[in-house]
């Protein structure tokens, strides 16, 4: 059995803000192995970047700070180490590239001064030799003539061209690990296709893994191995991609994926999640999708059952006090298969196990086509 | 040579005299210009006709702000919209589909072209007129936080348009407020708080209560989900559709989202580069693409699906600056059709350009004329911008 690359135990954030202690991340666990790519899903808030971020140790301390936990990278614990040695881990072990490329790159350096920069700082080169790498690693990005490109500057290139720099830039020191937050979501569909195809190709060619941070769920099935679906800062599903989609045992999951409007499959309706996404500074008690939840009305209906009135912006409705009052933890519900409901299955007598998968897809991403006249 | 220069000026004079005969002998006639495109799908005189509409921003350079240029960013659109029914507008961001939703409403103002409402030049509208059409036409922008005014509460940001517009006051319009957030989904007691405290699918329904707050016959929804949650964007389309069915309202509805656009949408038009360059209902563009720019966007669009089962289109290259487009077709340096249609034709009717770092032989006739709008193969309505498909 092979071991995990990045391991993540319960780990807990907090941030101090003047209304109190809000807690973006509970109890998160999640497992990364070798050339497998690991997909966090979920809305915004919902803790998925906060927790990226605390694996590189970038929350800006205070107001933040992690309580709890472990980020066990290959065989030590991020969290333990001094800043000195965490920076010989960011950018050359574990890479990082972010939705917005224009306000991660230094508007007054050239493409090639930053490239080189961190080329520089992680391997003992000379500037010469470096800029030979920066230009190797934007050609491997597909950035047609990089010996010119090399001397722009960040403004003078399109989103789609940033990117595919914060790409080199990431990928010159090759890491073991790349986190991409929304790496494709401020970029247009056409785009979007050559940078995610140009991602599946470098982890192809290199055996990188990658922690891949989306809301889009047609992202996520293209190209994750396992994916974890996060809401109100806890991972409430973990499953195989293609377990996921064919049978979600969460109602939030079950819920997004059939609120999503598809191409070629034209209903009159579309099936919404009533309310809205919760704000961290005011989680409701319990279940957190409880306010929301359709499984726990149904259950609240049939006669006998426990339950408690709840009052929301748009309407009032009775679900089961289980729901309201008792918080479910992660627990393995079946083979492979994590899930956080009282009403999943099987779910009081399942066990709270870490989640921990190292599977690999076995259908292929979409072919790549030519077009037929 | 000087003759005939004489004669054509002479006869551009005649025409023009002509026309301003015509003018005068009939001052109130509505008579419109003969449509530029064939008839739309559905008949009967439809809400809204946009006619060639252009809007161009000068480039200005230098100590006199003199004009080096002009970015098209609207060259040349032409569509109808029917009454109760939806244009679907679609594109990658920079196409100019938010500026034709601008431009017909005129918050922005067109260089050429004509929009006609209800039968009425829009555009010959001023004062007390214009405001009078506007209050039927209306416009969801798509981010609910800058488009609310942080200060004023939300029942005066949905009851302003009832006051500007002198329609209602008091206790009335109290009345109307609490009754539109009510149809939006809001609990009533909501008016006398501020946009901040409010989620932006909330957001988003208090930026609807506003359109909806003058009974309007046709609305610009301009990404109205695009900046929220993918669970609250199920509820806004919903919200919108049931609105439309009650209300009969029209929209135009700009997204570059397809799926969110063919779930939307009766009929569709794809821009790019500020030309519409297919057209077509709903379900022959989305079952039947003819363009290969539609067809690659369709492709590209990442399903929620482990297993897919269309191949993909990956275009080379990025969507060229509109200030300075492409000659010809303006998709020409990205097509694949016309490098595989290239493959097969002489070598005389082919050129070799530079593209993306790539070199690669394209047909001549994309590279040097525009193609028009024009009919394709399958449902009568269906027009496509292109030289080679059929």
């Amino acid at each position: 059995m092979a071991k995990p690359l990045l391991e993540l135990r319960d780990l807990n954030v907090a941030f101090n803000t003047e209304r109190g202690q809000i807690r973006p991340v509970r109890d998160v666990s999640y497992s990364i192995y070798p050339g497998q790519t690991l997909a966090v899903v979920g809305e915004s808030g919902c803790g998925k970047s906060v927790t990226a971020l605390s694996i590189l140790r970038l929350i800006p301390s205070p107001p933040g700070k992690v309580l709890s936990g472990e980020v066990q990278f290959e065989g030590r614990d991020l969290l333990d180490l001094s800043e000195r040695e965490m920076r010989g881990v960011r950018g050359r072990d574990i890479a990082m590239i972010f939705q917005e490329p224009m306000t991660s790159l230094n508007p007054v350096y050239t493409i090639g001064d930053q490239i080189a920069e961190a080329v520089m700082l992680h391997q003992k080169v000379k500037q010469k030799q470096a800029y030979e790498i920066a230009e190797q690693a934007m050609r491997d990005v597909g950035i047609s003539d990089p010996g010119r490109r090399l001397f722009e500057y960040p403004h003078q290139m399109s989103g789609g061209m940033r990117q595919r720099v914060m790409i080199a830039m990431a990928l010159s020191c090759k890491p073991k690990l790349l986190i991409a937050d929304e790496p494709t979501t401020a970029l247009d569909v056409t785009i979007q296709a050559q940078i995610l195809e140009l991602l599946r190709k470098i982890q192809r060619d290199t055996g990188m893994a990658m922690l891949l941070i989306t809301h889009d769920l047609g992202v996520v099935a293209e190209n994750a191995d396992v994916v974890a679906v996060m809401y109100a800062s806890r991972v409430v599903e973990y499953a195989p991609v293609e377990e996921l989609f064919d049978a979600p045992l969460h109602p939030y999951t079950q819920g997004l994926l059939k609120s999503v409007p598809r191409l070629g499959a034209h209903s009159e309706r579309l099936v919404s999640i009533p309310g809205t996404v919760p704000n961290p500074a005011r989680f409701p008690g319990g279940c957190k999708f409880h306010p929301r939840c359709p499984r726990t009305r149904e259950a609240a209906a049939v006669a006998g059952a426990e339950t408690v009135e709840v009052v929301t912006a748009e309407e009032r409705f009775r679900v089961l006090e289980t729901c309201a009052v008792k918080e479910p933890l992660l627990r393995e519900v079946s083979k492979g298969h994590w899930a956080a409901c009282h009403l999943a299955e099987g779910f009081e007598s399942s066990p709270t196990t870490r989640p921990d998968l190292a599977n690999k897809r076995a259908v292929v991403a979409r072919a790549v086509g030519s077009m037929i006249t | 040579m000087q003759r005939s220069q004489e004669a054509q000026v002479k006869l551009l004079v005649d025409v023009r005299l002509d026309g301003a005969n015509q003018l005068s002998q009939f001052p109130s006639s509505p008579t419109l210009p003969a449509p530029a495109t064939p008839p739309p799908l559905n008949a009967g005189p439809p809400l809204l006709q946009v006619r060639n509409l252009r809007t161009w921003f000068p480039i200005k350079r230098g100590v006199f702000q003199r004009t080096v240029g002009q970015i098209k960013a609207v060259d040349g659109v032409s569509f109808d919209v029917q009454a109760g029914r939806t244009l679907g507008l679609v594109g990658e961001s920079g196409c100019g589909k938010t500026t034709v939703g601008r431009t017909i409403l005129r918050l922005i103002p067109a260089t050429t072209g004509s929009v006609t409402f209800k039968g009425d030049d829009f555009f010959a509208h001023r004062g007390e007129d214009l405001r009078h059409l506007r209050r039927q036409m209306q416009i969801i922008f798509q981010d609910p936080v800058s488009s609310l005014n942080p200060r004023m509460t939300v029942g005066n940001i949905v009851g302003e348009p009832l006051t500007v517009h002198n329609i209602a006051w008091g206790s009335d319009r109290v009345d109307r407020v609490a009754a539109l957030l009510q149809r939006v989904g809001l609990d009533p007691s909501y008016a006398s708080r501020y946009p901040h405290e409010f989620s932006g699918g909330q957001r988003q329904r208090i930026g609807i209560a506003r359109a909806l707050a003058l009974s309007p016959d046709f609305i610009v929804c301009d990404e109205p989900v695009s900046a929220l949650d993918v669970s609250i964007q199920s509820q806004i389309l919903n919200l919108l559709d049931d609105l439309q069915r009650e209300r009969k309202i029209a929209f135009l509805f700009i997204a570059h989202n397809l799926a969110v656009v063919e779930h939307f949408s009766d009929e569709v038009a794809v821009m790019y580069l500020g030309r519409i360059v297919e057209k077509a209902s709903r379900t022959e563009l989305y079952a039947n693409p003819k363009h290969p720019y539609t067809v690659a966007l369709l492709s590209a669009v990442p399903e929620p699906d482990p297993r897919p089962k269309k191949t993909r289109i990956v275009l080379s290259g990025e969507v060229p600056s509109p200030s300075k487009p492409p000659t010809g077709c303006p998709f020409h340096p990205r097509c694949p059709l016309t490098r595989e249609a290239a493959k097969q034709a002489n070598a005389a009717d082919t050129v070799e350009i530079t593209t993306a770092g790539e070199r690669v032989r394209v047909l001549r006739k994309c590279v040097e004329e525009v193609p028009p709008l024009e009919q394709k193969q399958g449902e009568p309505g269906h027009v496509a911008a292109c030289w080679v498909t059929r």
